[in-house]
Parts: C-alpha cells; sequence; structure tokens
C-alpha cells in the first residue's frame, strides 16, 4: 500500500477545480477578471467618494463603542478641566471623552469628519464631471438620478452626524432644522413636535438621530451605492471619444491586475489623506462650544460646508411673510422658501435634467462616448448657471467670516449677496456660452490651417505671416492639407503636442543618455488590432 | 482709590472663603499667594499715596497725570478737546471714562486713530507701557471713573467657570474660539487672540465702542479672573488639541480646507494615477 | 474541453486549442479575453527583465513599504508612549493628534505609492477593446418576455375573477394601514399640549398670582444695581429647571439704556401699547430670535442694535425691538417688568407675543 503524497504544488488547482465544482465560477470569474475598464483621471473622482465612504464606516464603527447617544443631564468629570463641573448631556460627555479620554480618539473623530466632508465635496465634484461632459445620458439617467439622492442622503447623513454631540454649534444648527420644520404650512409644528418629541428640544432627539444616523442613512447609502455601482458595471463606463474608441466598444485596460491595483493604490492614497487631515488640522473643536444650551450661540454660527447654501440662501431671503387673514390669521414665514422650497425646486431640477435636456434636443439615442464641455455651450452654460447659483449661496453662508475677515460691512455682504444671485447665474451663462463657441472655432481653425508655429515669416510683397503646420501631409499649392473633421476629441494646439518642442534632454534628476532599448515581450508575439474596426466617430448614427 | 484698595481686600477674602471645586486654586493659595497679594496692597497703597505727596505742590494733578497730560494736549487733544471734554463729530468727552478706558484704547493701539472709520482697529501701540499708565492716571483724575487692579488678574481662577461665563457672555461676538465676529454694518468683535490680561479686563469694565458693559457688580472680578484664564490658557491659538485650527473660523473655513487641500491633492494624485507614465 | 469547441471564434480566427502544449500562457490569456469580447490590441512591458531600469523601480516600491514599516512602527510608539493627557496651556499632549495624523497619513501613503507605483511603473501597459453589446433586446426577445408575463396574468385569472382582486387590494390596505400606524402614532405628538408654544416659563405661577423672577445663570435674582448702564445681562425664569433646555423658550435679555436711548424706547413702547414693559431704563427682550430661533444676543450698545449671528437679522432695541435687517420679520417679544418689594425683578406676566420662530397657526 503506497502512502498518498501530499502534493502542495497542485493544492491550488485542486481547490480551485472543487470550487468550480460546485458553484461553476470559472467563466463568470474570468468574465470580471477580464472586464476593461477606460482610464482617465475625471473617472476616478467618483471613487474618492466610495474610498471615504469606506473610511466613513472604519472610524464611525470605532465611535460608536465610545459614544453614548443619551440626552441625560450628566456632570462632567473627565479629563478637559475647563468644562469639569459643567452639567452636560450624556451625549456630549461621552464625545468628550472620545476627544480627551479615549487615547487616539480624537484622531478618529476628526478622520471621521474630514471623511464625511471628502465624501460630500468629491460627491458634488464628480457630479460636476458627469454632468459637464453628459455622462448622464441615456442609459444612464437612472444612475444620474441615484447619484442625485446619494448627494441629498449624504447630506442626511452629515447633518445627523454633526448633531449628535450635543455640543453648542450643533445644538444651534439643531434650533434652526426646529424653525424650518415650523415654517412649513399647516403641519409644520405637528410635524416638528412628532420629531422632537414635544417642544424643542426635548430629551429624545439625538437617541433618534443616532439611530438614523448610524443605521437607517448608512443602510440607505450602502444600498444606493451598491446599485449606483452594479450599474456602472452592468452598463460599462463611458469613454472620451478617440481613436479606436466607439459608442459600441470600451477602450482601456482589463480590470486584473494594473487596473485593481491603481484601484488599491488609490483608495490608500485618500485613506492616507484623509489620516493626514484627522491629525494635522482640528475640526468641530466641541470643547470650545460647550454643551448646547438654547441661549448660548458663537459669532460664525456655521453648518458644514455641504449645509452652507442653504444657510445662505436663508440669510439673503428678504423678510417676506405671507399671512392668510382667514379665522385667527394664518402665517407662513420666509424661512420657509429658501429652506423648504428652494432644496425641493433644486431636488426636482437635478434629477429631471437628463429628461429635460434628452426632451430638448429630442435626443433618444444611446450615449457611451462622452462630449467635451465646448462642444454642448448650452449644457456647459447651464451648469456654470448653477455651479455661480450654489456658489453665491455657500459663500453668503459664509457671509459673517468673510465681512470680519476682509473687512467689508456685513450689511453689505447680504446686499452684494442678494444681488449677485440674481445677476451672476445669467453672466455666468452668458460668458460660457461665448467661451465655449470661442473654443469650438479654434478647434476648428487648427483643424484646418495647423498649429500656429510663433514662427513669422515676410513675404516677398512685404507682408508678414505666421507659419502655421498642418496636422496633415501637404497636398496642393496653399500649403494646408485637406481640411479635417473634428472628432469630438482634444485637437493639438501648441507644436510640443506634435512632439516638435519635446525636452531637448529626457530625465527629471539626470539626463537619460541612450534611448531605451525597445521593448521584447517575452513569450508572445507582438499583438495585431482587430482587422476592420470602425473610424473615429461620435457613433451616433447607429441608431 | 481706596475702593480699589476694598475690592482687592474682598477679593482675598472671597479667595480663601471659597470652597468648592477649587482644588488646584486651594492647593497653591498659600502663604505665597497671600504674600503676593499684600505685596500687591503694598503697591496699591503706594500708588494712592506716592501721587498724594505730589499733590500737594500741583493740586489738582499728579506727577504722573501731568505727564500724561503732556502727552494727551499733543496726541489726542484734536479729537477729544482741551480736558478731554470732546469736540462735537470727532471724538467723545474722556469725563468719567476712568484709566480702565484709556490703557485698553491706547495699550491696544486702537487710540491715536489714524482716520475715523467705523471701529478703531487694534496697531501697534504708539505709546509705552509707562505712558499709557501716565495718559491713564490723567483721564482718571479729570473724571474718575472704571479702573484695572494691579497685579495678576487670574489668580486662583477656575477655567470651567471661566468658561461657561465665556460662551453666556462672550462667545456670541467673539466667538467660541476667540477669533472675533462681525457685527452689523461693518462694525466688529475683535479677535482676543492679541489681548493681554488687563486689556481683556479693561475691555469688561469699560465697554469699548459697541460692546456691552460688564461693570463689577455684574460680573464680579473673580469672575473677570476666571474668563480672562478660560481665554488666555486654553483658546490661544497653540493650545488646540486636534493639530492646526485653520484659523477657528468654524467650518467655512474647514469647507474650504477640504476642497482647496483634500480635492486638489486627490486630483493631482487621480491625474498622475491616470497619466500616461 | 467540449464546451469550449462550441464557442464561435470571433472574426473566423481559427479557436485556439488550450492544451497545446507549444501554447504559451499568455496566448491562453489573449483566448480568454477573445471569448469575452475583448481584444488585447497592445500589449508592451515596461521594463525589461533585469534591467537597471527594473531594479531602480523595484527599489523605489520597496521603499514605499519599508517607509510604511517605519511610519506604523512610529505610529504605535507614539500611540503608547507619547504623554497625550490634556493639560491646559501649550504642552505636549497638544502634538499627540497630530503626530498620530502624520504617521499613520504617511504609513497609508507609503502603501498607497507602492502599490501604484508597482502597477503603473513595472506592469506591462496594456490596450484592450470591449465589446459593449448594450444593443436592447430583439424584437422578438421582447415580444416572447412580454407574452411570458402576460400569459402569468392570464394564469392569475385576475380579469375573470375580479372579486380576487377586488378582495385581496381591500385586505392589503389595512395591513399597509397597520405597518404605518404604530410609527405614526408613536411618534405623532400635539405640538399645542398645555399650550407649550406659546407660554414660556416666565407665566406666573399659582393661577397668575406669584410673579416670576428673572434669575441670572447661576440662579441668584437681579437687583438693578448688577447691570451695568450700557450693558446686558442674560436672564431666565426663576422657576424650576429656568436655566435649562427644558424652557428653551425663555431666555431673555435684560438691557440697562443709557437715559437717552432709554427715552426712545419708551416712546416707541408707548406707541404700541406697551408703556408699562421697561423699569427704569431696563428692557427685556426674548433672545430667541423670531427667524430661526437661534439667541439673538449680539448686543451693539451704542447704536442699539441687536443682531443675531445665524442669519444677520439686525433689531433695533430701542424701537420694540423691530426687525431692520436681514430675514427676519417680526419684532423681538418684549416681557415686562417690573421690581418686587425684595429689590428684585420681576415678570409682571408672560410675554404678550409668541416665542420664537414663526410658524402656520402663530395668531
Amino acid at each position: 500500500m503506497k502512502r498518498r503524497k501530499f502534493d502542495a504544488a497542485a493544492l491550488p488547482a485542486k481547490t480551485a477545480g472543487a470550487v468550480d465544482d460546485r458553484f461553476q465560477v470559472s467563466t463568470p470569474l474570468r468574465k470580471l477578471l477580464n472586464k476593461v475598464f477606460p482610464d482617465h483621471w475625471s473617472f476616478l473622482l467618483g471613487e474618492i467618494a466610495l474610498f471615504s465612504f469606506i473610511v466613513l464606516l472604519l472610524t464611525g464603527v470605532f465611535l460608536t463603542f465610545f459614544f453614548e447617544p443619551a440626552m441625560t443631564e450628566v456632570t462632567y468629570d473627565g479629563s478637559y478641566a475647563p468644562l469639569r463641573g459643567t452639567p452636560m448631556s450624556a451625549a456630549y460627555a461621552s464625545s468628550l471623552d472620545i476627544s480627551f479620554d479615549v487615547r487616539g480618539g480624537l484622531i478618529m473623530r476628526q478622520m471621521h469628519h474630514w471623511a464625511a466632508l471628502l465624501f460630500m465635496a468629491a460627491i458634488v465634484v464628480h457630479m460636476l464631471r458627469v454632468f459637464f461632459t453628459g455622462a448622464f445620458r441615456k442609459p444612464r439617467e437612472t444612475n444620474w438620478i441615484i447619484g442625485s439622492l446619494l448627494f441629498w442622503v449624504g447630506f442626511l447623513a452629515g447633518f445627523t452626524g454633526y448633531s449628535l454631540p450635543d455640543d453648542g454649534l450643533s445644538g444651534t444648527g439643531l434650533r434652526i432644522a426646529s424653525g424650518i420644520i415650523l415654517s412649513i404650512p399647516v403641519i409644520g409644528s405637528w410635524v416638528s413636535s412628532s420629531i422632537f418629541g414635544g417642544e424643542f428640544p426635548g430629551t429624545i432627539i439625538i437617541s433618534r438621530f443616532f439611530i438614523a444616523h448610524v443605521l437607517l442613512i448608512p443602510g440607505l447609502l450602502v444600498a444606493l451605492i451598491s446599485v449606483h455601482l452594479g450599474l456602472v458595471f452592468k452598463q460599462k463606463h463611458t469613454q472620451w471619444p478617440g481613436p479606436g474608441r466607439t459608442n459600441e466598444n470600451v477602450v482601456g485596460e482589463r480590470m486584473f491586475p494594473r487596473y485593481a491595483l491603481k484601484q488599491g493604490g488609490f483608495f490608500m492614497v485618500v485613506f492616507g489623506v484623509i489620516a493626514l487631515f484627522g491629525g494635522l488640522f482640528q475640526i468641530n473643536p466641541i470643547w470650545y462650544f460647550g454643551p448646547y444650551e438654547a441661549w448660548v450661540v458663537s459669532a460664525a454660527s456655521q453648518p458644514d460646508w455641504y449645509v452652507m447654501f442653504l444657510d445662505g440662501s436663508t440669510r439673503l431671503m428678504p423678510a417676506w411673510e405671507i399671512s392668510i387673514p382667514i379665522g385667527d390669521g394664518y402665517v407662513i414665514p420666509p424661512l420657509f422658501w429658501p429652506t423648504v422650497v428652494l432644496p425641493g425646486i433644486l431636488v426636482g431640477l437635478s434629477t429631471m435634467y437628463p429628461f429635460l435636456e434628452a426632451r430638448r434636443l429630442k435626443d433618444y439615442k444611446h450615449h457611451n462616448l462622452l462630449q467635451r464641455p465646448r462642444d454642448v455651450p448650452a449644457r456647459t452654460a447651464v451648469g456654470a448657471m448653477a455651479v455661480a447659483f450654489y456658489i453665491v449661496l455657500t459663500l453668503s453662508g459664509a457671509n459673517d467670516v468673510i465681512a470680519d475677515k476682509f473687512h467689508i460691512s456685513l450689511n453689505a455682504m447680504t446686499w452684494a449677496g442678494r444681488i449677485g444671485l440674481l445677476v451672476l447665474p445669467p453672466l455666468a451663462y452668458y460668458f460660457t456660452y461665448r467661451i465655449c463657441l470661442g473654443l469650438q472655432q479654434h478647434d476648428r481653425e487648427v483643424l484646418a490651417h495647423g498649429v500656429e508655429t510663433g514662427i513669422i515669416k515676410r513675404l516677398p510683397d512685404g507682408r508678414f505671416v505666421e507659419v502655421h503646420q498642418p496636422l496633415t501631409a501637404v497636398d496642393g499649392h496653399d500649403g494646408h492639407g485637406p481640411a479635417l473633421d473634428y472628432v469630438g476629441w482634444v485637437v493639438p494646439k501648441k507644436m510640443n503636442r506634435l512632439g516638435a518642442l519635446g525636452p531637448a534632454i529626457r530625465g527629471f534628476f539626470y539626463p537619460i543618455e541612450k534611448p531605451a532599448e525597445a521593448p521584447v515581450s517575452p513569450g508572445h508575439p507582438p499583438v495585431e488590432p482587430r482587422a476592420e474596426r470602425e473610424e473615429i466617430g461620435s457613433g451616433e448614427s447607429r441608431r | 482709590m481706596t475702593s480699589d484698595n476694598d475690592r482687592r481686600r474682598g477679593l482675598l477674602a472671597r479667595l480663601r472663603g471659597r470652597p468648592v471645586a477649587r482644588s488646584r486654586g486651594r492647593r497653591r493659595l498659600g502663604a505665597a499667594v497671600r504674600l503676593a497679594a499684600a505685596l500687591m496692597l503694598a503697591g496699591g497703597a503706594y500708588t494712592v499715596f506716592a501721587p498724594g505727596v505730589q499733590a500737594q505742590d500741583n493740586p489738582p494733578l499728579s506727577a504722573a497725570a501731568n505727564e500724561g497730560k503732556a502727552l494727551f494736549d499733543v496726541s489726542c487733544v484734536t479729537c477729544h478737546g482741551r480736558n478731554a471734554q470732546g469736540v462735537e463729530g470727532r471724538g467723545p468727552s474722556l469725563i468719567g471714562v476712568g484709566s480702565a478706558s484709556v490703557e485698553f484704547q491706547v495699550s491696544s493701539g486702537r487710540m491715536p486713530m489714524a482716520r475715523q472709520e467705523a471701529q478703531a482697529m487694534r496697531k501697534p501701540p504708539h505709546f509705552t507701557d509707562e505712558q499709557v499708565r501716565q495718559l491713564g492716571q490723567y483721564i482718571q483724575e479729570l473724571g474718575g471713573g472704571p479702573q484695572v487692579p494691579n497685579g495678576n488678574l487670574r489668580e486662583g481662577a477656575n477655567l470651567s467657570t471661566g468658561g461657561e461665563l465665556f460662551r453666556i457672555n462672550c462667545s456670541q461676538c467673539h466667538a467660541f474660539g476667540a477669533g472675533g465676529g462681525a457685527l452689523s454694518s461693518g462694525k466688529y468683535a475683535p479677535s482676543l487672540q492679541p489681548a493681554s490680561d488687563r486689556q481683556i479686563y479693561a475691555a469688561m469694565l469699560s465697554g469699548p465702542q459697541n460692546m456691552p458693559v460688564f461693570g463689577d457688580n455684574q460680573i464680579t472680578p473673580e469672575q473677570k479672573a476666571d474668563i480672562i484664564a478660560y481665554i488666555q490658557e486654553t483658546l490661544k491659538h497653540n493650545q488646540d488639541q486636534g493639530g492646526f485650527n485653520l484659523g477657528r473660523y468654524g467650518p467655512s473655513t474647514e469647507g474650504l480646507a477640504i476642497f482647496l487641500v483634500g480635492i486638489v491633492a486627490l486630483v493631482f494624485a487621480s491625474l498622475w494615477i491616470a497619466g500616461k507614465s | 474541453m467540449s464546451t469550449h469547441t462550441e464557442h464561435q471564434a470571433p472574426q473566423g480566427r481559427e479557436p485556439l486549442d488550450v492544451n497545446d502544449p507549444r501554447v504559451s500562457r499568455f496566448d491562453i490569456v489573449q483566448e480568454g479575453a477573445r471569448r469575452d469580447d475583448i481584444e488585447i490590441v497592445h500589449y508592451e512591458p515596461q521594463v525589461v527583465p533585469g534591467s537597471r531600469a527594473e531594479r531602480r523601480m523595484t527599489r523605489t516600491v520597496a521603499s514605499f513599504f519599508l517607509l510604511t514599516g517605519l511610519a506604523a512602527t512610529a505610529f504605535l510608539i507614539i500611540y503608547i508612549w507619547w504623554p497625550w493627557e490634556w493639560k491646559a496651556g501649550r504642552g505636549g499632549d497638544k502634538l499627540y493628534t497630530p503626530l498620530l495624523g502624520l504617521t499613520l497619513g504617511v504609513a497609508l501613503l507609503g502603501i498607497g505609492f507602492g502599490i501604484l507605483t508597482w502597477g503603473k511603473k513595472l506592469l506591462p501597459k496594456e490596450v484592450s477593446i470591449q465589446d459593449r453589446h448594450d444593443q436592447p433586446g430583439s424584437p422578438e426577445e421582447r415580444k416572447i418576455t412580454g407574452q411570458t408575463m402576460l400569459y402569468m396574468a392570464d394564469e392569475m385569472g385576475v380579469r375573470r375573477r375580479p372579486l380576487l382582486g377586488i378582495s385581496l387590494l381591500a385586505g392589503l390596505a389595512p395591513v399597509g394601514a397597520v405597518a404605518a400606524a404604530p410609527l405614526i402614532g408613536g411618534l405623532i405628538k400635539n405640538p399645542h399640549d398645555n399650550n407649550q408654544m406659546f407660554t414660556t416659563g416666565f407665566a406666573p405661577a399659582d393661577g397668575g398670582k406669584t410673579k416670576i423672577r428673572l434669575i441670572r445663570e447661576d440662579g441668584r435674582p437681579i437687583r438693578p444695581a448688577d447691570v451695568s448702564v450700557g450693558g446686558q445681562l442674560t436672564v431666565f425664569p426663576g422657576v424650576d429647571g429656568g436655566v435649562s433646555n427644558k424652557y428653551a423658550d425663555s431666555p431673555t435679555l435684560l438691557i440697562h439704556l443709557r437715559e437717552d436711548d432709554a427715552q426712545k424706547s419708551r416712546a416707541a413702547n408707548a406707541t404700541k401699547g406697551h408703556g408699562d414693559y421697561m423699569w427704569g431704563n431696563f428692557v427685556a427682550f426674548s433672545k430667541i430670535c423670531t427667524h430661526a430661533g437661534c439667541p439673538a444676543s449680539l448686543y451693539e450698545q451704542q447704536t442699539n442694535r441687536l443682531l443675531c449671528p445665524c442669519h444677520q437679522s439686525q433689531f433695533l432695541i430701542t424701537d420694540n425691538a423691530k426687525p431692520i435687517f436681514g430675514p427676519a420679520n417680526r419684532p423681538l417679544p418684549q416681557l415686562p417688568i417690573e421690581v418686587d418689594e425684595e429689590g428684585f425683578f420681576v415678570a409682571k406676566s408672560d410675554y404678550t407675543e409668541t416665542i420664537g420662530p414663526d410658524f402656520w397657526e402663530r395668531p
């Protein structure tokens, strides 16, 4: 009887075989490993949001081990002497403990907060990228809507989290939130009283916000993010137009190993940046704010940046109250319009935009190729208008800080915001539109006449002309090649883009003397492209 | 001046008799402190009596006040008028504002003003400490008014009480982090970062410009000491627990930082990652 | 391998025999990609194996990883041994969090850039093309699926047996309501219990007989001499829990006006029928902003403006705290005050207007 020899080398293959026997994964796994992703820096902006979210989950779980979501009154006796003996809620006391008595708790809290700011910032930047490149068009409207919802759900996550420590600043924010809810006509006071469990602030709101912040909202976020990513996977990523790229293919790298390595590396970079922020930049120093007390407030009370546009709209709103003289009389306070109606309109407009644009252009085709912003001046201009609107509101949300630090009158800042909100967006629209047209025209000129060389030539008759480098071989007498068609991609506009003015010496620290030897692929011949491939084009004629 | 001595004595009595949560202050409030207080009293007595000796030669003004008058007649008289009676439309009368007010305005460089504006700004002081004291003495002797006591202004202070008083009385204008804030129509509450103990004390006593007055009946000298200690020992810019404080302007600079530093750094990273090596 | 022979090689290429020993591993990779409609059109190693460039890159990546190890070790050392407990003033504890952040950040960035350099500089560059296959299903396919679903509906037979559908709906609707009822029923609270939106802690106790004192944050009652001229004081109702968030609507600002300002204020009060609301040169206004409920408490003693730091509403104290700038549209309510026999401030009555932010049914 022969003893069976254990063959370690065959183990992986055997295990893999056993797994495939049971789950039939080999084909789907290969498809996954081989999936092709297009590569462009702007496609990584959404990843920043995803990675910040992962950091939020990690640090958030840590914080829940120490946070006590209760408004029971306790007397603080932790190590931060300036608050010792102060009566406060258990929530605030435990937040102080995280900052001062849990070793390394402060950096976790700060990383969590910074990750939240980065999450929202990346969502906005990613959204701008998707908007200005037309990536939201059919078939990706659903993902656009999910993305817009993610902003608002993230907004809620941020606001509930910001309120949890029950400190002076967040309590002021909560008070404003209760004022906003109160301002809703007919049902306002009932909704407010139901949420706060009676009159503001009550004793239950922190526990309710806690469960929303650690369970309901993250659950919703995880669900929406999963669908968002699943749809990107299913519908395949959009790509920029370019050589070999059509509406029907994806040109890029297979997911493994290089693309996946880059993703993993980028995650660590995002994580590292958040860690640096969490340690080096102080955020939300709740120990200065003190416990929330309805009579305590600070100058420069602001919400986090992604709420600031609503604070700004509230500051700019004139004091217009609508009185309804029926019975005892009813009122719609001025607070209602900038904080309830405006966000409602913004949600509606942003989620519906893909359909509005498709309807206006009567464009119901599939689009997998991105557009350069200049090629769609109307959309780009509308986007610029929205950005101008948003920036004016956000800056107005900090108008007291700006007034203070730049020695401008506060009242002047408010008026500047009011006027700016009406004047700047149309101006942004007009100028963006004109700039887009100008850039388009310049692209066409370069395609027709070539790149400016900067070389001035004097003609025999005394005229001076600039020599242009045509982009194609010259045929004919006028020094021009055949006019090239614009294909929606970057037109080289400088001589060095044509390779004419490359660096004389290569190398960063020291010159690379000899040209790098042509790499020879070991074990496989150079690959040939597929024979019939479509020429560059937007591919819009397909359907 | 005698009222000042009374107040000092009162403070000392209170410090001795205070039973609550002052373990740190209490422990150290030994003989050394009493000695310091005694010295302070002696110093106070000296300032009371020393000018008095001179005063016999020149009944209305002491020597220091005379020096102060000379300075006043050079630098202040344009706006505040002869004998500090004030000039309509230029500067208020200084009768009764006390040396506290003078000390605050002059030692923080707010006075003399360079030009008329919504609010006097903090500048490098124009006068030396000695000259400030002389000016203050002059105004004090002209019309009396609140004075900043001498000696350590945060002796035996309680940070916790100070914090609570700061948040209820000061933070609404000067902000939680003592970074200052805007008021209506171009006025502002200044940052407390460069303020000295005496300047804070003087400001509370005199209510400069639009700041409300916090007299000793409203916030006692020992409460003032608590507030000063809280500002100086926990709110100064190098006392942050969590790293660089971004100017303590609250969420607005935090938002700015995440875009200008965070997003910019990560966009550069992604440019490199997706770049054609 | 029988399943693989069925696979149609694209573009008439000969299907690769993966069992052929002459076939390289890369050929198999390419064949696999092809079966997933992926064409690897460009594949180029970036470094020659064994070259100086490769060794240099390897060293770079390795040093990134070693940096991570160093930084992480430093993190642990600092975490354990650095004096981290809070002390007043400037001390080593103020560096604890920054040092942790720095070491952790460097550690993570080290891994990140190590991996990135590995992927970017050492792995072969490639360009692959994958077909999207995002055409909608053929009309035939759609029709078949549609008919299948309709057939399912036929099988259910709701159209023939309408009673089933109606009764199901009739059953489900209450069940849905049952699901919502505990949530709504549990959360809902009448905002008008005890008339709470219209009363504050200053409402006289014992059926209007006992007037409520004004107290300071430490509970002491207030004499007129306690507030300096040009000073302001935050006051609270002298009831149990008056200085707490239980009475979040009650905090009040007591202001001692200068003589000429007080005269203006009195005149303004008279025009509003509040002639007896002031006591001497003292006025008391609600600290809770009528706009969004922040404490409007930035009192400017020379201009007599009260600024709210949240949305910059400005109220003119000498004119019944009328809003003169910003989004607030209602004056701050004024508390009628007087001094009792013992010389302490009391509220004559509760506020006569609603405190705090406006709402629909505010009369």
